[in-house]
């Protein structure tokens, strides 16, 4: 700086250098900062109904095991999952579908018949046959998927 | 306060020394074609950053190559961005490494005492042209399959060795996952430690030497 307050040679040259600098900078941090983070910004939510089998397969007043094969893409990887869903009835009109996945920690319920119960080999966690905890580890009922029923056929919403 | 602070550093590391050493340096009047070099070096710290980014999603396998690459050109944000500027920044360095070197050549400026900057310089011009090569094939793609099928073809004709020299860069007699694999392994570890190791000597010769004059018609 001189005396003055006017600015110099050097001194702008410093400025427009930094300015410039700074804005390449910016213009490929900001992409840069999108680009990380953009996967764990999608929403895993895409759901669709999923087709399960005709309601003439669901038993009254039991609960009724339907697999069905789901797509599911992570990243550029497209997996088929195999979903098994509980669907009961009490009356033929109304249905409810729970998932065969325990609560707790994540093993596979199976429904016995004789007990009248879903049971958790892993921790010996029960369920009655609308999902609700009997004993056990479970700190909640088995999940429920939406349902409807569509040309005769059971079908749930999932993704 | 940050004064205060860049003082404090200052004593103890000498960093307004080194800045001035390298950038407050005296240059001769030269003109435009000198910042050559200097556009070479901004390209390649944009292909590592860029390159780095790339690294975040590729997949050097052939299962997951091409599909990984076309989940960041479709899927990513800004994906198409990075990968963009890391293809054409590639046409960029070979560009910019040759006219640079063709400045070099035209001014004299590989003369005493400057032989071991124009000799790094040309092992640079090297690595980058391996960073093409292997780069090329990572995408895996069609023209990326042929053309490095081609390229290691080439090397092959080679009196005696030539065989040998392909099976050394294929990993065998085909090219496979083996070749993915050496090729990315190539791209991302040995070529850039050779570059960054290069540039290092490069640039210290230059900052140490200084940069040579536009010659003069008596000379």
């Amino acid at each position: 700086m001189a005396d003055d307050d006017r600015i110099n040679r050097r001194g702008f040259l410093s400025i427009v250098t930094a300015a410039i600098g700074g804005l390449i900078t910016a213009g490929l941090a900001i992409p840069a900062v999108a680009y990380i983070i953009g996967p764990a910004l999608r929403s895993d939510k895409t759901g669709e109904w999923i087709r399960l089998g005709s309601t003439a397969k669901v038993e009254l007043k039991t609960p009724t095991l339907f697999k069905a094969t789901v797509e599911r893409q992570t990243g550029w990887i497209v997996n088929e999952e195999e979903l098994s869903v509980y669907v009961l009835t009490e009356d033929g009109r109304n249905y409810i579908a729970m998932s065969n996945v325990c609560t707790h920690l994540g093993c596979r319920v199976r429904w016995i018949s004789e007990q009248d119960q879903f049971f958790c080999p892993c921790h010996n966690g029960i369920f009655d046959k609308e999902g609700k905890v009997i004993s056990g580890p479970p700190p909640r009922p088995l999940d429920r998927f939406e349902v409807r029923v569509e040309d005769d056929q059971v079908e749930i919403f999932g993704g | 306060m940050v004064a205060q602070l860049g003082n404090w550093l200052d004593e103890r590391f000498g960093w307004r020394r080194v800045w001035e050493l390298i950038f407050l340096r005296k240059i001769p009047k030269v003109n435009w074609l000198y910042t050559l070099g200097s556009a070479t070096l901004f390209v390649a710290i944009l292909q590592i950053v860029t390159g780095i980014l790339l690294t975040i999603y590729y997949v050097p396998t052939p299962d997951h190559a091409y599909d990984s690459v076309q989940y960041i050109s479709t899927q990513i944000p800004a994906g198409w961005l990075i990968r963009g500027l890391h293809h054409w920044g590639a046409s960029a360095m070979v560009v910019l490494t040759l006219v640079h070197m063709l400045r070099v050549i035209f001014y004299g400026s590989y003369k005493y005492p400057r032989e071991v900057t124009w000799l790094t310089g040309v092992l640079l011009l090297l690595v980058v042209t391996g960073f093409g090569f292997t780069g090329y094939l990572l995408p895996w793609d069609q023209k990326a399959y042929w053309a490095t099928t081609v390229g290691t073809r080439i090397a092959s004709v080679a009196p005696v060795v030539g065989e040998w020299i392909l099976r050394v860069m294929r990993g065998g007699q085909e090219l496979t996952a083996v070749t993915l694999a050496r090729f990315f392994g190539v791209h991302v570890w040995v070529l850039p430690a050779a570059l960054l190791l290069l540039v290092f000597i490069h640039m210290y010769l230059i900052v140490r030497i200084g940069i040579s004059a536009v010659p003069k018609r008596e000379e």
